[in-house]
C-alpha cells in the first residue's frame, strides 16, 4: 500500500509540479518584490545603449525600478572556464571579458579601436606593429599593466607546455606538423610602448588581438595554469565566485581605469531551459535573458516591463558532414541533403522568422562574404541526386549535438527533413563536454557522422570564420574541421590570403574559398539567426555582440 | 414421501461446488474502482495495438504551417513545436510506453520468480545470497538505481527496459520467497515429496502455482511503477530517443512551451497520471479479491 501510495503521489507530483511551474511563470510578475507594479511609467526605455542594428521587438512601457543593484543574466549554455587564453566558447569568453581586457576592441560599427592600447601604428610592410599602451592601468592584484605584461602573456600562450587553445594565434603549424612562431621579435621600448615584429604578414593580426585578453603576470607567476580559478585582469569587474554548471559572479572594480561600473555585481546564471529563463525574467530573478527564444515571445506579450531586442549576429548554424564516411564521401549525396532542407521552414520553426537562410559558409556580416546561389528546397532534385549516387534507398546516420532545448529542436528538424529523402537520422543529444570528448579524437578513432553546431568568429574576420572549421590541417584533435574537409585549392587560397594586403585580391581569394565550400558541401548550410535577448525595463547599457558575447560593462539598473 | 423430501433437502444443503473463476469475478466486480481501471487499461491496450492504424495523422509528420496550435477540431489535442499532432503522438506513444513497461516488468518478474523460488525452496546459502543481493538493490531508491544503470549502459529504450527490470527483481524475489516458504510446508507438498517427486517437479508443479496469487498483484502494481520510471527516464533524457513519441519525452519537450502552449504538457502528463493510477487501482482490487481473508 505504501509503495502504491508513493508511486501515485509521484505521478501526481510529476504532473502537478509541471503545471505548478507554469502558474508561477504566468503570475510571477505581480508577486515579485523586486519589480514593484507601481513602477514609474516613463517614455519607452532604450533597450540597449550600444550596438547598431538593434531593433526592439517589444518595448517596455513601464521601466520600473530594480530592487537591488546586482545584475543577473540568465544564459542558455555554460561558462566552460575562466582562463581567457584557453576558453573557446562564447559564454566562457563573455564571462572572461567582464574581468579581463584586450589591447584592441571593436566599436559599435565593427571598426577596430584601442582599449588597453590607446593607439597603434602599423608599418608599411605590415610586419611591425607599435602599440601605445594606456597609462595608469592596474591589475586587480594591484600591479601595474605595462608593455612587459603583454610580452609575458604572449610568452605564456606560445609555450607549448601550457597547452592553451589561443596558442594558434602566435604559432603556425605547417602541413608537416612543424611549428614556427608568427612573432619575430617583441620589444618593450618603454613601459607603455610595445613593438611587435611579425615573421610573415598576417592580415588578421589586429582582429585576433581583439580577443586576446591580458592576465596579470604576477598572478600567473603565483597560480600558473590554475589562473582559471583565480582570474586577475584589468577589467571593470573582479572575480568573486563560480560554481561550475551553475553561476559565475563578479563584483565591481572600484578602481577601474574607465571609472567604476554602475552595478555592484554581475552574475551569469546557467539556465538551460528557455521557459525557465522567461519565468526568471518575469519574476525579476534575472534582469537579462540571452538567448530569448522566439517561441517565448507570446509568453511575455503583455508584460509591460520587459524589453525584447533583436540584433544581427555572425552566428552560422550548420551541420558538419563527415566526408570520410563512405555514404557522405560523394558530393552528390551532400548536395542532395542540402536540397532536402527547407531553409525557410527552419527559420520559421526555430527562430520564428528572426534569421536568414545561409547563403554562404559565413554570415553576411563577415568581411569578404560572397553570396552563393541558394540550394533551393527541392525534394525531386534531392531524390534524383541520391539516385545518381546509388543511395535511392537511403542510409542511416547519427547526428550529435548539445542537449539544450534549441539544439534538440534543430536536430529534430534536420532529422525530419532528411527522412524525406530516405536518410534515417539517429538524433543523439549529449552534454556539451561529452560532445567535445567524442569529437576531439584522433582521426582513426573518429565516430562522428554529423554534428549540429554553430560557429561565430569573435574577431569577425573571414579567416577566423572558416580556418578552424574547414582547413585540412585543422581536423580534430587539432581543431574543429569535423567534416574532415580537405581541398587543396581552398587551403592554398586561404593561406595565400593571410599574406595579402590588397583588398581586391583578398575579395577574389576569399570568394574562391566560398565557391569551393559551397560546391563541395562539407556542411548542411542552415541559417544565420538574429540575436534575441530580453531585459527588464529598468536595465540599460547592456547588449549582446554579434558573436553572442554579452556586453554588460556599462550596465545600469534604474533605482 | 417424507424420506424423499429429506434427501432432497440435504442435497440442497450441500455446498454447491462454485467455479473459482465465477467466485473471483463476483468479488472483483464489487470493486468499482478496479473495474473502471481494468476497462481503462483494456482500452489503452487496444489503442496501443490498433491506434496507430486508425489515426488521421502520422505522429512524425511535421506541418510547418500549424506550429504550437491549441486544441481545435482539426487537431483535437493541438500541435507541437513542429506542427505534429499531439493526439497522434500520444497514441503512438502508448504503444511505446506500454511495451517498455510490460517488457521490463515481465523480464524483472521472470528473474525475480526464479530467484525467489530457489531462495525459498533451498534456503541456506542460496537464500542468503539472493536475499542479501535484494537488500543491496533495495537500498537504492528505484529511480536512482535506474538512472545509474542507464548512465552506465547509455540511453535507449532497451537499456531503460533493463534498468527498470533490475529494480523490479528484488521485490519479486522477496515476495515469491516468502510465499514459497509458506507453500513448502503445505501437506500436499509433503505428499508430493513422500511419493518421490523430483525437486524440480515439486518446485514448478506444486509450489509455483501456490505463489501465483501474490505474483499477479505485484505484477499489476509494478507496471504502474514501470511506466512512471520509464517516463521519468525519458523525461530526463535517458530513455527513448528525443525524436520518438514517448510520453516522458513529450512531457520533457513540452515543458519549454509551458507558458505558451500548455496543452503540450497537460495531455501527456494527464495520460501518464491516469495510466499509473489505473494500474495501481487494478492491483489494489486484485489483491483484495484474491485475499481469502477478505470476503
Amino acid at each position: 500500500m505504501k509503495r502504491k501510495l508513493a508511486s501515485m503521489f509521484l505521478a501526481v507530483a510529476m504532473t502537478a509540479s509541471i503545471v505548478g511551474c507554469g502558474g508561477a511563470g504566468g503570475t510571477g510578475t505581480s508577486s515579485s518584490g523586486s519589480s514593484p507594479a507601481a513602477g514609474t511609467t516613463t517614455t519607452a526605455a532604450a533597450a540597449v545603449s550600444s550596438g547598431t542594428g538593434v531593433t526592439n521587438i517589444q518595448t517596455a512601457t513601464s521601466t520600473g525600478k530594480s530592487g537591488d543593484n546586482d545584475l543577473v543574466i540568465a544564459i542558455e549554455g555554460s561558462v566552460s572556464g575562466l582562463d581567457p587564453q584557453n576558453v573557446t566558447d562564447t559564454n566562457g569568453i563573455s564571462a572572461c571579458m567582464g574581468m579581463y581586457e584586450t589591447l584592441l576592441t571593436f566599436d559599435d560599427d565593427g571598426k577596430i579601436v584601442g582599449k588597453l592600447a590607446e593607439s597603434y601604428d602599423v608599418s608599411d610592410d605590415n610586419l611591425t606593429y607599435t602599440f601605445h599602451l594606456r597609462k595608469g592601468v592596474k591589475f586587480h592584484d594591484g600591479t601595474d599593466f605595462t608593455a612587459q605584461s603583454v610580452i609575458d602573456n604572449i610568452n605564456r600562450v606560445s609555450n607549448s607546455a601550457n597547452g592553451l587553445s589561443r596558442r594558434r594565434l602566435f604559432v603556425v603549424t605547417d602541413s608537416d606538423g612543424n611549428e614556427t612562431s608568427r612573432i619575430a621579435n617583441m620589444e618593450a621600448t618603454d613601459d607603455n610602448t610595445l613593438v611587435i615584429t611579425l615573421a610573415q604578414p598576417y592580415n588578421v593580426f589586429l582582429n585576433k588581438l581583439t580577443q586576446f585578453m591580458i592576465i596579470s603576470p604576477s598572478a600567473l607567476e603565483q597560480y600558473g595554469n590554475d589562473i582559471m580559478y583565480h582570474p586577475c585582469g584589468t577589467g571593470p569587474f573582479v572575480f568573486k565566485d563560480r560554481t561550475e554548471g551553475d553561476h559565475t559572479t563578479m563584483v565591481a572594480n572600484k578602481d577601474y581605469w574607465g571609472g567604476a561600473p554602475k552595478v555592484d555585481s554581475v552574475t551569469i546564471k546557467e539556465v538551460p531551459e528557455a521557459g525557465s529563463r522567461t519565468a526568471m525574467l518575469q519574476t525579476g530573478e534575472a534582469d537579462m535573458v540571452y538567448p530569448f527564444t522566439s517561441d517565448q515571445m507570446s509568453a511575455v506579450t503583455g508584460n509591460t516591463d520587459i524589453n525584447v531586442s533583436a540584433s544581427y549576429s555572425n552566428i552560422m548554424r550548420y551541420v558538419t558532414l563527415n566526408m570520410d564516411l563512405k555514404e557522405l564521401s560523394d558530393v552528390k549525396v551532400r548536395q542532395a541533403m542540402n536540397y532536402a532542407i527547407d531553409k525557410n521552414a527552419y527559420i520559421k520553426v526555430m527562430y520564428d522568422g528572426h534569421a536568414l537562410p545561409a547563403t554562404s559558409c559565413v554570415p553576411n556580416c563577415i568581411s569578404y562574404y560572397k553570396e552563393e546561389p541558394a540550394y533551393e528546397y527541392n525534394l525531386d532534385k534531392a531524390k534524383e541526386l541520391m539516385k545518381e549516387a546509388g543511395y535511392e534507398n537511403g542510409f542511416t546516420l547519427t547526428l550529435w549535438g548539445d542537449n539544450t532545448t534549441q539544439e534538440i529542436k534543430g536536430m529534430t528538424f534536420v532529422q525530419q527533413e532528411l527522412a524525406q529523402i530516405g536518410i534515417t537520422v539517429d538524433v543523439q543529444p549529449m552534454e556539451p563536454a561529452t560532445v567535445s570528448d567524442k569529437i576531439y579524437v584522433d582521426k582513426q578513432d573518429a565516430e562522428i557522422n554529423m554534428w549540429y553546431v554553430n560557429w561565430s568568429a569573435s574577431d569577425r574576420s573571414f579567416d577566423s570564420s572558416v580556418r578552424a572549421l574547414l582547413h585540412s590541417s585543422m581536423v580534430p584533435p587539432t581543431s574543429a574541421n569535423t567534416a574532415y574537409y580537405s581541398n587543396a585549392d581552398f587551403d592554398k587560397n586561404l593561406d595565400d590570403a593571410l599574406a595579402e594586403t590588397d583588398d581586391a585580391k583578398l575579395t577574389e581569394l576569399y570568394g574562391k574559398c566560398q565557391d569551393d565550400v559551397w560546391n563541395d558541401c562539407p556542411w548542411l548550410f542552415l541559417g544565420n539567426d538574429q540575436i534575441l535577448y530580453a531585459t527588464k525595463g529598468y536595465v540599460s547599457g547592456v547588449g549582446v555582440k554579434p558573436d553572442g558575447q554579452l556586453d554588460f560593462a556599462n550596465a545600469v539598473l534604474a533605482q | 414421501m417424507a424420506e424423499e423430501s429429506v434427501v432432497r433437502q440435504s442435497a440442497e444443503e450441500l455446498p454447491k461446488p462454485k467455479s473459482p473463476y465465477k467466485e473471483f469475478a463476483r468479488k472483483f466486480l464489487k470493486r468499482k474502482a478496479a473495474v473502471v481501471s481494468l476497462i481503462f487499461i483494456i482500452v489503452l491496450a487496444l489503442v496501443a495495438i490498433f491506434g496507430p492504424m486508425v489515426i488521421r495523422y502520422n505522429p512524425n509528420a511535421a506541418d510547418y504551417t500549424a506550429l504550437l496550435q491549441g486544441p481545435s477540431p482539426k487537431h483535437i489535442w493541438g500541435t507541437d513545436e513542429f506542427g505534429r499532432d499531439v493526439f497522434a503522438r500520444l497514441i503512438a506513444g502508448t504503444r511505446l510506453s506500454l511495451s517498455v513497461a510490460l517488457g521490463s516488468v515481465v523480464v524483472g518478474t521472470a528473474i525475480g520468480i526464479i530467484l525467489g523460488l530457489l531462495a525459498g525452496f533451498y534456503g541456506g546459502i542460496v537464500d542468503s545470497i539472493v536475499m542479501r543481493g535484494s537488500d543491496i538493490l533495495f537500498a537504492f531508491p528505484d529511480i536512482l538505481l535506474a538512472i545509474a544503470i542507464v548512465a552506465i549502459l547509455g540511453p535507449g529504450v532497451i537499456n531503460v527496459v533493463i534498468a527498470v527490470a533490475v529494480f523490479t527483481v528484488p521485490s519479486f524475489a522477496r515476495i515469491i520467497r516468502s510465499a514459497t516458504l509458506e507453500v513448502k510446508e503445505a501437506p500436499y507438498v509433503e505428499v508430493a515429496r513422500s511419493i518421490g517427486c523430483t525437486n524440480s517437479r515439486i518446485l514448478w508443479k506444486h509450489i509455483f502455482p501456490g505463489t501465483v496469487q501474490s505474483m499477479i498483484v505485484n505484477f499489476t502494481m509494478r507496471i504502474g511503477t514501470a511506466i512512471l520510471a520509464s517516463s521519468s527516464l525519458s523525461f530526463l533524457g535517458f530513455g527513448a530517443n528525443v525524436t520518438e513519441p514517448d510520453w516522458g519525452t513529450m512531457l520533457s519537450q513540452g515543458r519549454n512551451y509551458l507558458n505558451t502552449a500548455p496543452h503540450m504538457v497537460l495531455c501527456p502528463g494527464l495520460l501518464i497520471f491516469l495510466t499509473v493510477l489505473a494500474f495501481n487501482l487494478l492491483g489494489d482490487g486484485l489483491r483484495d479479491t484474491l485475499d481469502p481473508k477478505i470476503k
